[in-house]
C-alpha cells in the first residue's frame, strides 16, 4: 500500500516536473517578445538601425517623452477614442450576445431555428467585404469621424453569439429558468438576475478578447476616423510609421506599441480575476 | 434532460424569445447585412474604378466567377492555389495550437496538478494576442531577417547556408506565419477552453476520481464530452479566422505572398482587388466563393465532431 | 430579394438619416452657394507631415490657440498613412465625394507623389490654378509644371521641391577602389553603365559590393524609357531601359557586385553606417538628407555626390488644387509661396537642405563659395544639382506606374533569388498587375 503510495506521488512529482517545463517554455516563448518591445522602446532609431540586440539602449525616457511631446499625435485623446470604442463594444458584445443567445437557447418559437441557421451562416462571410460596403454606406451618410459607429454594430456579433450559445448548451440546466419562473420573477430579471450570473466567466472571456479585437482594431478605423481627434491608437501607429523620413523614429514606434498595450494588460489582468472566481457554484445542476 | 417541460407551457413564452433576439437582428441588419447583400449583388457586376473613373456598374452575370476559375495555361486555377495556402497555414499553427491550448487547460483545472503561479501564468500566454498582428509581425520580421539575429547564428553553427534567406522559402515563410499564428492564438483558445473546463460539475470529477479513474479517462470520458460545444466553438471560430488569414502573411511578404505567391492567402488575393482600382466585382465574386467554401468545410466540422449523441 | 433590399436600404436610410438628425449636423444645401466667399477651414490632404512642417515653419500664421491660418481660414489637416495605398483610397473617396461634402470637409489642396500624380491631374478632380491666380512658373523647373499639366495643356498644380538624381558613394571606399574621391574623377571612371559595371567588378574583388539593393539602378533605367507602363490601348509595356535594368540586376546578382534586397531594406539600411561596405547609392537631395540618417549619425563627411552613368530624377511631391474648393485665395497663395517666395525658398534650401523649385534662389547657393554641404564633406551639392535640373524630362509616365515600379522590383527580385525562372517571376509580376488594375491588358 505504502509503495504503491510512493510510486504514485513519484509519478505525479515527474507529471508535474514535465507539466511545469511545456508552460514554462511557452511562457518564455511568449514573454521574449514583450522584452523585445521593452528593449526596442529603450533604443534609439539610430541604435535600432544597427541590429537587434537584448541590451536596453538607454532611452526609454526618451522615447517616452517624444512620444507625449508629439505635436501632430495626441496619445491621451488617442487612448480616450480607442477606449471608448473598445470598452463600447465589449459590453453591447457581450451582453447583447448572451441576451440572443439565451433567447434562441431557452424559448420555443416558431423562427427559432431559422434564426440560430442565420447566424451560424453569415458567421461564415468574411468580415473584410461587409466592411468596404459599410464604409460606403458611411460616407454617404456623413457618419465618417463618429465613434458610435465603431460601437452599436457590435450589437451583432455572430461569433460571439455563438460561444454564449455553446456556452449556455454546456451550463444552463433549464429547471433553473423554470424555477425562477414559479418564484415570480419576470422574463428579463430571470436573465439578468439568474442567468448572466451564471454565465460570468463566459462573459468575462468574451468582454476581453472584445476589447482587445476592438482595441487593436485598425482596417476598419483607419477607413473610417480621418479627423486628428478622433484617431484611435492603432492608426496612429500607422500614422508614425509612414512619417516622413526626417521624422522617423523606430524608437518612437515602439514606444508606442508598448504603450498601447498597457491599458489592455489592466483591462485583462482586472477581467482575469472573474475569469477564475466566476465558477457557476451554487446554481442547480441537471 | 433538454427539453421536459411540458409543450403548452413554453409557448405562452414565445414572444419573449423575439424580442431577446431583436436587438441582435436589426442591428444586424442595418450595419452588417446590408453590405453584405450588396457585396454579394456586386459579384455579378463590372464594377471598379480607372484612377478616377468609374467603370460600371455593369451586369455582366457569372463572368466574374469564370475569370476566378478558368484554368491558366499551365492549367492551374489561381484561387484554389491560394484557397490551398491558407489552408496549409492554419493547420500548421492551428494543431499546435489546439494541442497546446487544450494541454493547458487541463493542467490548469486540474486540482491534483494544483498548478502554482496560474494567474501570471495565464496572463503570459495570453500576451502576445494583446500586441496588434502587424506590430507583432513586424517583431518577428526583425528578428528573422537577413540582419535580425537568428539568421547569423544559424549559419555560424552550420545549419543554414550563407544565402538562406527566411522570406524566400515557402516552407520556413509558411512554418513563420503558422509560428506567429500560433503564438497569438494558443493563449486565447487556452482560456476559452479553461472557461469550459470550469463549468463542468466538479462533482463529476471528484466522483471519478473516487471511482479510481486515471487522468486520461477522465479526460476522455468526462471532459471531453462535456468540453465539446466549447471545443466546437473555438474549432470552428479559428478555422473561419485562418481562412481569412491576412495581417500576418502580408506583412511578412509587404503583401506578395513571396516567394512564387506560395504563401499569398484569399483575403491577400481580394486585398489586391480592392485596393488600387476598388473592384467590387471581383472582391465580390471572391468573398462569396470563400463564404461557400467556409459553409461547406464548417458543415463537415459540424457533422463530424458536433453530433448529438443524446 | 429586390423587395428585400428595398426594405433594407429604407431601414437604413432611416436609421442613418435619423442619426444625422440627432447628432444635429444635417445640412446639404451649402454646395448651392455661389458666392464664391472664402471658406472658414483651409483643408489639406497628405499622407505623412514633411510638407506640413515647412507649411507651418515659413508660411501660415500661428494664433494663440494653437491653430495655424492662411488669411482667416484656419488650416486642417487630413492625414492618412500610406499603407497598402490607403492614401489614395481616403483621397479618391474624398475627391469623388466633393460635391456632397459640406464646405469645411471638402478638399481644398491635396498632395501627390511623381509615381501617382498622373492619374489627379488628367481627371476632372483637380482644377487649373491659372484660373486661381498661380501663373508664374518663370523660376521653376520646367518638369514641375509638365509633370502637373493635362493632355490638352492645363496646369493643375506645383511641387515645392526639385529632385534631380545623382550617385551619393563613399569617398573611403572610393580611394580604395579607384584611387581618387574627387567627384569630377570619379564622375569620369563611371559615367558610363559599361564603365560603371567594370568598376562594379573591382569593387567587388577588393572586398565591397557595388550597391546595396538590385533595385539601387532601378530608377534610372525606368526614369529613361521610351514608353509608358501601360500603352495607349491599355497593354503592358515592359520597356527596353526596364529590360537593361532586370539584365544589369542579374549579372550584379550572379557576380554578388549587390546584395539582394529591397531599395528600402534593413540590409541596405546597414551598409550606411560606418561599418557599411557598400560604395554607391542613388538618390536625390531628399535622399541622402532624409533616408540616410545612418550614415549622418555615423560617416558624416565620407560622402561625394556625382551624376553617374545616366541622368534622372526621383520622387517630388506635387500640391494639386481640388476641385470644388471654397479657397481658391489661400490654395493660389500657397502654391505661389512655395515657388516664388525668395526668403521661404532659401529657409528651405538653407535649414532643410532641400533643393527647391526656384532657380534663382538655387543657382544663388550654387554660386555661393561659402556653401557646402556638411554630409558631403563640404561639397556645395546645389552647384551639381542645378546643373542636372536642366536634364530632367517628365515623360512616359501613366497612372499605372507606382504599382508597376514596386511591383516588377519585388517581383523580379525572386527571380535573382534563384526562387523562380525569369518567366514565372515576369507572369506573378502581370498577375499582380491585372489584379490591381482590371483593365490593363497584361497579355504578351
Amino acid at each position: 500500500m505504502d509503495k504503491k503510495n510512493k510510486r504514485a506521488s513519484m509519478q505525479l512529482a515527474a507529471v508535474r516536473a514535465l507539466v511545469y517545463t511545456i508552460i514554462i517554455f511557452l511562457c518564455f516563448l511568449c514573454l521574449f517578445f514583450f522584452v523585445m518591445l521593452f528593449v526596442n522602446a529603450s533604443r534609439t532609431n539610430n541604435q535600432l538601425q544597427r541590429g537587434f540586440t537584448l541590451i536596453p539602449g538607454g532611452h526609454f525616457f526618451y522615447n517616452m517623452k517624444n512620444a507625449f511631446t508629439d505635436s501632430s499625435i495626441q496619445i491621451p485623446q488617442g487612448m480616450i477614442n480607442s477606449f471608448i470604442v473598445a470598452a463600447g463594444a465589449a459590453v453591447f458584445t457581450t451582453y447583447f450576445s448572451a441576451l440572443t443567445a439565451y433567447g434562441i437557447y431557452v424559448y420555443d418559437f416558431k423562427l427559432k431555428k431559422l434564426a440560430y441557421t442565420f447566424i451560424i451562416a453569415v458567421m461564415m462571410i468574411p468580415s473584410q467585404v461587409s466592411a468596404v460596403g459599410f464604409v460606403q454606406l458611411a460616407y454617404k451618410y456623413g457618419l465618417n469621424n463618429k465613434l458610435w459607429l465603431l460601437i452599436v454594430p457590435s450589437i451583432a456579433a455572430p461569433a460571439v453569439f455563438f460561444y454564449m450559445y455553446q456556452y449556455l448548451k454546456a451550463t444552463l440546466p433549464l429547471d433553473i429558468v423554470e424555477a425562477s419562473r414559479i418564484d415570480g420573477s419576470s422574463e428579463f430579471a430571470t436573465f439578468n438576475r439568474i442567468v448572466l450570473p451564471i454565465m460570468k466567466p463566459a462573459m468575462a472571456v468574451q468582454m476581453i478578447f472584445s476589447f482587445v479585437a476592438a482595441w487593436n482594431n485598425y482596417f476598419l478605423p483607419a477607413l473610417l476616423l480621418t479627423r486628428p481627434e478622433k484617431k484611435t491608437v492603432p492608426i496612429m501607429i500607422a500614422q508614425l510609421r509612414s512619417a516622413d523620413y526626417s521624422k522617423f523614429d523606430m524608437g518612437k514606434v515602439y514606444m508606442f506599441i508598448l504603450l498601447a498595450i498597457l491599458p489592455v494588460i489592466v483591462v485583462y489582468v482586472f477581467l482575469s480575476k472573474s475569469i477564475i472566481k466566476g465558477v457557476t457554484s451554487g446554481s442547480v445542476k441537471g | 434532460m433538454k427539453n421536459n417541460k411540458p409543450k403548452g407551457k413554453s409557448v405562452s413564452y414565445a414572444k419573449w424569445g423575439y424580442i431577446f433576439i431583436i436587438p441582435f437582428f436589426l442591428v444586424y441588419f442595418v450595419f452588417t447585412f446590408y453590405p453584405q447583400i450588396l457585396t454579394i449583388y456586386n459579384s455579378f457586376f463590372e464594377n471598379y474604378r480607372d484612377g478616377l473613373t468609374q467603370i460600371g456598374p455593369k451586369f455582366v452575370g457569372l463572368d466574374n466567377y469564370k475569370a476566378l476559375l478558368t484554368p491558366s495555361d499551365q492549367g492551374t486555377i489561381d484561387i484554389v492555389k491560394y484557397f490551398g495556402n491558407t489552408i496549409i497555414m492554419w493547420i500548421m499553427g492551428a494543431v499546435p495550437q489546439f494541442v497546446f491550448a487544450l494541454l493547458l487547460a487541463v493542467f490548469f483545472t486540474n486540482t491534483r496538478l494544483n498548478i502554482k503561479g496560474q494567474r501570471i501564468m495565464k496572463t503570459v500566454i495570453y500576451m502576445p494576442n494583446l500586441i496588434m498582428a502587424s506590430a507583432f509581425s513586424m517583431l518577428f520580421y526583425t528578428l528573422f531577417s537577413n540582419v535580425g539575429p537568428i539568421k547569423p547564428l544559424l549559419v555560424h553553427m552550420g545549419i543554414l547556408d550563407k544565402t538562406f534567406d527566411f522570406f524566400f522559402v515557402t516552407i520556413s515563410v509558411r512554418g513563420l506565419v503558422a509560428l506567429l499564428n500560433f503564438l497569438m492564438w494558443f493563449g486565447n483558445t487556452t482560456i476559452l477552453l479553461m472557461a469550459g473546463i470550469q463549468s463542468i460539475d466538479e462533482s463529476l470529477f471528484e466522483s471519478a476520481r473516487i471511482d479510481g479513474a486515471s487522468s486520461t479517462r477522465v479526460f476522455f470520458n468526462i471532459t471531453m464530452p462535456l468540453l465539446k460545444p466549447i471545443f466546437v466553438y473555438t474549432f470552428i471560430t479559428s478555422m473561419i479566422g485562418g481562412l481569412q488569414m491576412f495581417d500576418v502573411p502580408s506583412v511578412l511578404t509587404n503583401a506578395k505572398g513571396t516567394p512564387d505567391r506560395t504563401v499569398m492567402t484569399v483575403i491577400m488575393y481580394l486585398n489586391n482587388y480592392l485596393g488600387g482600382s476598388n473592384n467590387y466585382g471581383m472582391a465580390g465574386a471572391i468573398s462569396v466563393i470563400l463564404f461557400i467554401v467556409t459553409a461547406i468545410l464548417s458543415v463537415i466540422v459540424f457533422k463530424t465532431i458536433d453530433r448529438d449523441k443524446d | 430579394m429586390m423587395k428585400m433590399k428595398k426594405l433594407m436600404s429604407g431601414v437604413l436610410a432611416a436609421t442613418m438619416v435619423l442619426s444625422v438628425a440627432l447628432t444635429g449636423c444635417g445640412n446639404e444645401k451649402s454646395s448651392a452657394k455661389q458666392n464664391k466667399a472664402e471658406g472658414k477651414v483651409f483643408h489639406i490632404m497628405a499622407w505623412n507631415e514633411e510638407f506640413k512642417g515647412f507649411f507651418e515653419s515659413y508660411f501660415a500664421k500661428k494664433h494663440s490657440n494653437g491653430d495655424y491660418y492662411v488669411g482667416d481660414a484656419k488650416v486642417v489637416w487630413t492625414i492618412v498613412p500610406n499603407e497598402n495605398g490607403a492614401y489614395q483610397d481616403a483621397l479618391d473617396r474624398a475627391l469623388l465625394n466633393q460635391e456632397n461634402a459640406k464646405d469645411d470637409d471638402k478638399v481644398d489642396m491635396f498632395l501627390a507623389e511623381a509615381d501617382y500624380i498622373a492619374k489627379y491631374v488628367k481627371s476632372d478632380a483637380t482644377m487649373d490654378i491659372s484660373k486661381i491666380g498661380v501663373t508664374d512658373f518663370s523660376n521653376t523647373y520646367k518638369y514641375t509644371v509638365e509633370a502637373a499639366t493635362d493632355d490638352n495643356g492645363v496646369v493643375k498644380g506645383t511641387s515645392f521641391q526639385c529632385c534631380p538624381a545623382g550617385v551619393i558613394y563613399r569617398r573611403s571606399i572610393a580611394k580604395d577602389v579607384l584611387g581618387t574621391d574627387d567627384p569630377e574623377e570619379v564622375q569620369s571612371k563611371i559615367d558610363s553603365w559599361d564603365k560603371f559595371n567594370s568598376v562594379a567588378k573591382e569593387c567587388k574583388d577588393k572586398g565591397y559590393y557595388m550597391t546595396a539593393s538590385d533595385g539601387e539602378t532601378y530608377r534610372t533605367f525606368s526614369n529613361n524609357k521610351e514608353a509608358a507602363w501601360v500603352d495607349k490601348d491599355n497593354n503592358l509595356v515592359i520597356d527596353p531601359a526596364v529590360q537593361k535594368w532586370m539584365d544589369q540586376a542579374d549579372m550584379f546578382a550572379k557576380n554578388e557586385y549587390t546584395i539582394l534586397n529591397d531599395v528600402w531594406g534593413e540590409e541596405k539600411q546597414q551598409q550606411m553606417l560606418d561599418s557599411g561596405k557598400t560604395m554607391c547609392f542613388f538618390g536625390p537631395a531628399w535622399y541622402y538628407n532624409f533616408c540616410m540618417g545612418n550614415a549622418m549619425d555615423t560617416c558624416k563627411g565620407d560622402w561625394g555626390l556625382c551624376p553617374g552613368p545616366q541622368s534622372y530624377f526621383w520622387g517630388g511631391t506635387w500640391l494639386l488644387a481640388a476641385t470644388g474648393t471654397d479657397n481658391e485665395k489661400a490654395v493660389a497663395k500657397t502654391m505661389n509661396a512655395f515657388i516664388n517666395d525668395e526668403k521661404i525658398c532659401s529657409n528651405m534650401v538653407e535649414k532643410n537642405q532641400q533643393f527647391v523649385n526656384n532657380q534663382k534662389i538655387n543657382e544663388k547657393f550654387a554660386a555661393d563659395p561659402d556653401y557646402g554641404n556638411e554630409f558631403l564633406g563640404g561639397q556645395n551639392d546645389t552647384a551639381l544639382f542645378v546643373e542636372l535640373a536642366k536634364d530632367i524630362k517628365f515623360q512616359n509616365t501613366s497612372k499605372y506606374d507606382q504599382l508597376c515600379n514596386e511591383g516588377i522590383q519585388q517581383y523580379y527580385r525572386e527571380y535573382l533569388k534563384g526562387k523562380v525562372t525569369k518567366e514565372q517571376a515576369l507572369e506573378n509580376f502581370r498577375k499582380f498587375i491585372k489584379e490591381k488594375y482590371p483593365n490593363v491588358n497584361v497579355d504578351k
